[in-house]
Order: structure tokens, then C-alpha cells, then sequence
């Protein structure tokens, strides 16, 4: 197995920097007033808790609750309800991403709010520190910071960092502090062991990370195999995931939504499903790909056991592998005329497209005319270029309509501070 | 390409330019209709970018909107446009954006003898002292007002 030396050298270090409560941490950047106060940010369609300040942790409301269920608790603590904002939460991330980049010598950015960092052995604490302090004067976002030898180690140093320490700040590199917290992790709560694994784990009576390196290595390949050695090997302080800091391409794009309100009219339908190719087609644009097959579904409420229940799905193959937002919404379109039926009412519709392809492997159908795909490519380039500078949909399809009741209820929407001129912060003075 | 800062100092200015890089110079268009070139041509390029000049540190700054009166003579005005830069230590005299118990507000900053003011620039109002029973921070430092002059 010569992959335990291949990739660094024992002076790297791995830092994961995790923003603390991100979204609710974001909400409260520009409104101070609820420092200290419970807040808690619900998902599309005000429909489950998604980020929760420490103080709605501790009224007891969990991650991903339906709100419905905790009405109730949120009038009687004056829980701070926010609907997603996504516009304040990306430029907010990127700043702070920005920052983290700027302070290391490479970086994978993990989700929205959370990066590994790469950062050279020397006084730690104190560079973890400094980076912290920085990224919360300089953005308002509170983080926490673990660092270990490997990016399994430095998610737990992170948890540590997390849970037990005033600073956010937990350096994880002494060896007898290793197995100390080795012992105490649960192996379900290792990163990149899944449940099923854990469980698997389990029944042979191997409950804790240390349990877990003390084992046979053919073992563990053999039950987990070579990714679930791989976490063991990262667990024992031997780097086996590098960053990943290039950008992937997605292989499948997926657009969907809830309806705003459920519906069974079919303008209203098509009207989402041509923003949601739209959509799609904007994302394969952005990472330079082209798609050669648009899938659409649609589908009825589940939970409503009183209404007949439906799900539509059907799956176009192009000609062509495309990006373009007129062809993409001319062949979604031509799937939900195919699998829409009148007598049922719909909650949910999307598109997806899969069998990618980088953009420069595009092949020309010996049918297809040139001369029409590369004028449909320049129309799409216009669109980008009008709507990531004008606003999204300041031009669109006809066919995208405008009555947008289909649309997602965010009825607790705050402004988009950092992004949009009109909603800037007012204070008064 | 950004404005020299004796210059700035003056109110009116003209502009000299920071260094070419030769990277940043493009080319002119190699194809040349027949008649005189403009003498222009060779000036391509050169513009001032507002945002380079004000906007010092991208991560840090934010844009807020001013309504009311208390620092007029300040140059704040309702419906203003503040710059806001977060990574800057606040000093002396310097205009903030605060937050007191909760609150946002703009004032000049005044240090003096360990205590602090937050003075306003409007002799309708008074002065804020700061004091311990206070939740008094900093957000951040007015480093430009956008003003609309028409």
C-alpha cells in the first residue's frame, strides 16, 4: 500500500475552519439587536429549521423540524424566524472564504461554511487565533477552528474546538490527546463513516474511533473497504485526502422546487419548469459544460393521503449535448406536455440534467445546423451576461411567464444586504 | 490606475496614473481603416474604477444607507450611501457605525482620558458618553459617504 507516503511530508498541517450557526450567524450580522437572542432560519418554503442560533439550541428546537411543529415555542421564546436568504448567505460566505484563502497556502472549500486550510506547522494556536479573530471583525461570522494532521483529525479537532473550548480555537496534535479523543469519538461520529458503516461497526463491538485503528487493517478493508481504510489510515495521522481545491463538474444538475401553492393548471406548471431549465442551463454555462439529457418530473403531495398521488417522470435525449437556455426549455417543456395529467394536483417539479460534458467536448450532429448553435450560444451569453448584472430574470424565455405563484413562500425574507443596492442597511442617525 | 492622493487632497483634481503594467495594455485594434488615426487610441483603456479607489478591503466592506440628521454638518445626509469598512481599527475622531445596546448609529469618535464619546455633528443633539452599563461595539468605520449631488 504505498499511498500512506505519497502525499505530505509530517510538517503539514490540516486546518478546517467551520463558521458557527452560518445562516443565522449571517441574520444577525446586520441586526444586532438579536445578539444573544434565539434565531432560527427555515428552509425553501418556510418549511423546516436549517440553522439555529445557540440559543434556539438550547430552547430545544432541533435541526430540521418542521416549523408547522414548533409555532407554539417560537411565539412563546420570541424566536427570530428567518426564511433562507441565499443571496446574503453566498456573499457572505464568499467573503469569508475570500479571507481564508488569503491566509493559507491552499484551501478546499467544503460547503457554504466550511473550508479546509493548509497551513504549515509552526506557533498553530496562535495563527489559529489571529485567522478567527480576523474573519469575525472583518465579517461579523463567528468560527471555530481544528487543526490536526489530517482532515478527519482536524473535523474532530473542530468538533472539540466546537463544543469544549471558549477560544473556538483546539489544537489537535499531541499524540496522548489523540488517543484520549479517539477513545471518546463514537465511531458514528467520524467524518466519512456513514450510519449503515457505523452500525456494521458496531455489531462486531467496535464503538469508538480507537477501537476502530487498533483493528486489523485487512479487516477493514474488507468490510469497509478501501475508503473506510482510508479514514482509519487518517485517523492514525497518515494524510490519505488531499484537498480537493479544483472545481469539480457536476456530473447531474438538478433544479426543483416546491410549489409556492399546489396546482394542478398547467400554464403555472409550465411556467416553473421553464424557469427550472433555465436554471440549469445558467449552472452547465457556468461550469463550461454541455448537457445531452434533460430530465423532468413532477409529483403530488405524499403526505396529503386524501388526493390521488402521481409521479410524472420522463427523460429527453438531445441530438446534440447543449447548454443553451432555448433548447433546454423547448425540450423540457416537450417532457411535462408528456407526463402532465390534469386530474391531480401538483407539489413538486423539476429538471434534470445529466451526461454532462465539458463544453469544448460538445460534438456537432451531422443534422444540426452550426450556424444556428453557435447564434443560440451567443443569445445564451447575452442572457448571462444581462442577468448576472441586472438581477436574475431581468431577461428571460416568455415561456418562464410571470405570474410566479408558483414560486416559494419566504415570508420571513430578510433584505439582501450585501447584494442588492435597494436593500442595503438603513440605520438611522 | 488610481488617483494620487496629493491630488485627492484638493478638490479638484486631475489624475495621474500609477505605473504601467505592461500587461495591462491592450492592444490596439490591429486593423486600421484608411484616414488618420485618432490621437486617442493611444489613451485606450485608462479608466478610473471608482470601486478600486474606495473599496479597500473587498472582504470587509459593506454599503449602508443613512436617514436622519444627526451629522449634517458631518456631510451625512438622509438618503446617503456610507462606506463601511470593518477591517480598520477605530481611532480617534474617526465617523463609525455603532451599535449600542442593539441599536445602530453613526457619530464621530471621541477618546479621550480613557473615556469614550460618541459625538454627534448637529448641535440639536447631544453627545453620547459611553459608559459600563452599555453594550457598546464598534461595526465598523466610515471611510466614504456617496452623495447624490443631483
Amino acid at each position: 500500500m504505498g499511498y500512506h507516503n505519497t502525499y505530505n511530508s509530517q510538517s503539514q498541517m490540516i486546518a478546517l475552519v467551520d463558521c458557527n450557526n452560518f445562516y443565522a450567524s449571517c441574520e444577525r450580522v446586520f441586526r444586532p439587536e438579536l445578539e444573544k437572542k434565539p434565531v432560527v432560519v427555515l428552509s425553501n418554503n418556510d418549511g423546516c429549521v436549517i440553522a439555529r442560533s445557540n440559543e434556539a439550541k438550547k430552547i430545544g428546537i432541533k435541526m430540521g423540524e418542521p416549523a408547522y411543529k414548533r409555532k407554539e415555542e417560537f411565539k412563546k421564546y420570541n424566536v427570530n424566524v428567518f426564511s433562507t436568504n441565499f443571496a446574503l448567505y453566498g456573499d457572505m460566505s464568499s467573503r469569508v472564504m475570500s479571507i481564508l484563502k488569503k491566509n493559507s497556502k491552499d484551501i478546499e472549500i467544503y460547503s457554504i461554511d466550511e473550508a479546509f486550510l493548509d497551513c504549515q506547522d509552526g506557533d498553530l494556536d496562535k495563527y489559529a487565533k489571529t485567522l478567527s479573530k480576523k474573519v469575525k471583525k472583518w465579517t461579523g461570522i463567528p468560527v471555530c477552528v481544528g487543526i490536526a494532521e489530517t482532515k478527519v483529525l482536524a473535523k474532530l479537532a473542530n468538533q472539540i474546538a466546537k463544543k469544549h473550548t471558549k477560544s473556538g480555537v483546539f489544537i489537535l496534535q499531541k499524540k496522548e490527546i489523540i488517543k484520549k479523543v479517539l477513545q471518546k469519538t463514537a465511531v458514528e461520529d467520524i467524518w466519512g463513516i456513514g450510519t449503515r458503516s457505523a452500525m456494521l461497526l458496531n455489531s462486531y463491538g467496535i464503538n469508538t474511533a480507537y477501537q476502530l485503528i487498533c483493528i486489523d487493517e485487512s479487516w477493514i478493508r474488507k468490510k469497509l473497504s478501501i475508503v473506510g481504510l482510508r479514514i482509519v489510515h487518517e485517523l492514525k495521522g497518515i494524510a490519505c485526502l488531499p484537498l480537493e481545491n479544483k472545481k469539480q463538474i457536476k456530473k447531474n444538475i438538478c433544479t426543483s422546487r416546491s410549489l409556492g401553492k399546489p396546482t394542478s393548471d398547467y400554464n403555472q406548471l409550465s411556467q416553473a419548469v421553464s424557469t427550472f431549465a433555465a436554471r440549469c442551463s445558467e449552472k452547465l454555462r457556468k461550469q463550461e459544460s454541455a448537457t445531452t439529457e434533460i430530465r423532468v418530473f413532477l409529483y403530488t403531495n405524499p403526505f396529503n393521503t386524501k388526493q390521488k398521488q402521481y409521479y410524472g417522470n420522463i427523460a429527453l435525449k438531445l441530438s446534440q449535448a447543449t447548454n443553451d437556455n432555448q433548447t433546454l426549455i423547448k425540450e423540457a417543456l416537450r417532457g411535462l406536455k408528456i407526463i402532465y395529467k390534469k386530474e391531480y394536483i401538483y407539489k413538486k417539479a423539476g429538471v434534470i440534467v445529466s451526461k454532462i460534458i465539458p463544453k469544448n467536448q460538445v460534438q456537432l450532429n451531422l443534422f444540426e445546423d452550426a450556424k444556428n448553435t453557435g447564434k443560440y450560444q451567443k443569445i445564451s451569453n447575452v442572457f448571462d451576461v444581462i442577468n448576472n448584472n441586472m438581477g436574475k430574470d431581468t431577461i428571460k424565455i416568455a415561456t418562464q411567464g410571470f405570474d410566479s405563484s408558483w414560486k416559494m413562500k419566504q415570508e420571513q425574507l430578510s433584505p439582501s444586504y450585501t447584494t442588492r443596492i435597494e436593500d442595503i442597511l438603513t440605520v438611522k442617525i | 490606475m488610481k488617483l494620487s492622493k496629493k491630488n485627492i487632497e484638493n478638490k479638484v483634481s486631475f489624475h495621474s496614473f500609477k505605473q504601467l503594467n505592461l500587461d495591462e495594455i491592450k492592444l490596439a485594434e490591429p486593423l486600421v481603416p484608411a484616414g488618420f488615426p485618432s490621437p486617442a487610441d493611444d489613451f485606450i483603456e485608462m479608466e478610473i474604477n471608482i470601486q478600486d479607489y474606495i473599496v479597500k478591503n473587498k472582504e470587509a466592506t459593506f454599503c449602508v444607507k443613512v436617514e436622519g440628521t444627526s451629522m449634517t454638518k458631518a456631510g451625512i445626509n438622509t438618503g446617503d450611501i456610507m462606506i463601511v469598512d470593518r477591517s480598520l481599527n477605530p481611532k480617534h475622531n474617526d465617523i463609525v457605525l455603532a451599535v449600542i445596546d442593539g441599536e445602530f448609529t453613526v457619530k464621530r469618535l471621541a477618546v479621550n482620558n480613557e473615556s469614550i464619546y460618541l459625538m454627534p455633528e448637529n448641535d440639536s443633539f447631544s453627545p453620547i458618553q459611553i459608559n459600563e452599563s452599555m453594550d457598546f461595539q464598534i461595526w465598523g468605520i466610515i471611510t466614504h459617504i456617496i452623495h447624490k449631488a443631483r
